[in-house]
């Protein structure tokens, strides 16, 4: 993930690994008959997927400015897209069709997918290190005992 | 000892709800200073390494995915503090 250094391809990776995560909770609502669940899960999963492209879109933009000014946009575009989730969840609340929990679940699945996937890179990574460190200590104790 | 009625009693805890729904909110706050903040250095890194630019882009957009989990937390409660009770 970290080397990943093309933001448009970074998007990309995010919300195709979040769509693939979100397989699980979709089949599950899917065979459990839960369409309040279904329904609430794929609004979250919409609004977070339109607000990581607006964040994208907004680091872009602020990058051009002042450091200060920035500072003010960025954290201004952040209360906007904290009354979004706002908007978002009261309405899954006072909407019977729709279940809040759900749409709570699918709203955090992208940070949910971008920590299992750090996870799963810094597992991945001290493993290979542990393999190597091993190899070499084993090509070591080979070439002493060759001696 | 003093009884009270269940409309007093009823009043007092979506009083107490109200509160801790105002006071969940502050955590919302929080991650938008940060993020302001880390956007301030970003613009400073671009300055310093405009090669760099990508590479700062991805990073802060997922360290603002992460950090905005917390607001949305608060967020989350103070809305089941405010319409379940």
């Amino acid at each position: 993930m970290k080397y990943i250094n093309d933001p448009n391809r970074m998007q990309i990776e995010i919300i195709k690994r979040t769509y693939m995560l979100s397989i699980i909770p979709i089949v599950y609502a899917l065979i459990a008959g839960e369409f309040e669940t279904l329904l609430g899960f794929i609004l979250g999963l919409i609004i977070s997927t339109l607000l990581l492209r607006l964040r994208v879109l907004n680091i872009e933009r602020s990058l051009d400015m002042p450091e200060g000014k920035a500072d003010t946009f960025i954290r201004n575009r952040y209360f906007i897209e904290y009354l979004i989730y706002f908007a978002v969840l009261v309405v899954a609340k006072r909407n019977p069709s729709l279940n809040f929990l759900a749409t709570a679940v699918g709203l955090f699945m992208m940070k949910f997918t971008v920590i299992i996937w750090a996870i799963f890179d810094m597992a991945k990574g001290g493993l290979q290190n542990k393999l190597k460190d091993y190899k070499d200590l084993k090509e070591d104790k080979y070439e002493k005992g060759g001696q | 000892m003093v009884e009270f009625s269940p409309e007093v009693i009823d009043t007092v805890i979506r009083a107490a709800a109200l509160l801790g729904a105002g006071f969940a909110m502050i955590a919302g706050i929080g991650p938008g200073i940060g993020q302001g903040y880390a956007a301030g250095k970003a613009v400073e890194s671009v300055a310093r390494d405009p090669e760099a630019r990508g590479n700062i882009i991805t990073t802060m957009l997922l360290g603002q995915a992460v950090a905005e989990s917390t607001g949305i937390y608060s967020l989350v409660i103070a809305i089941v503090l405010i319409f379940t009770i």
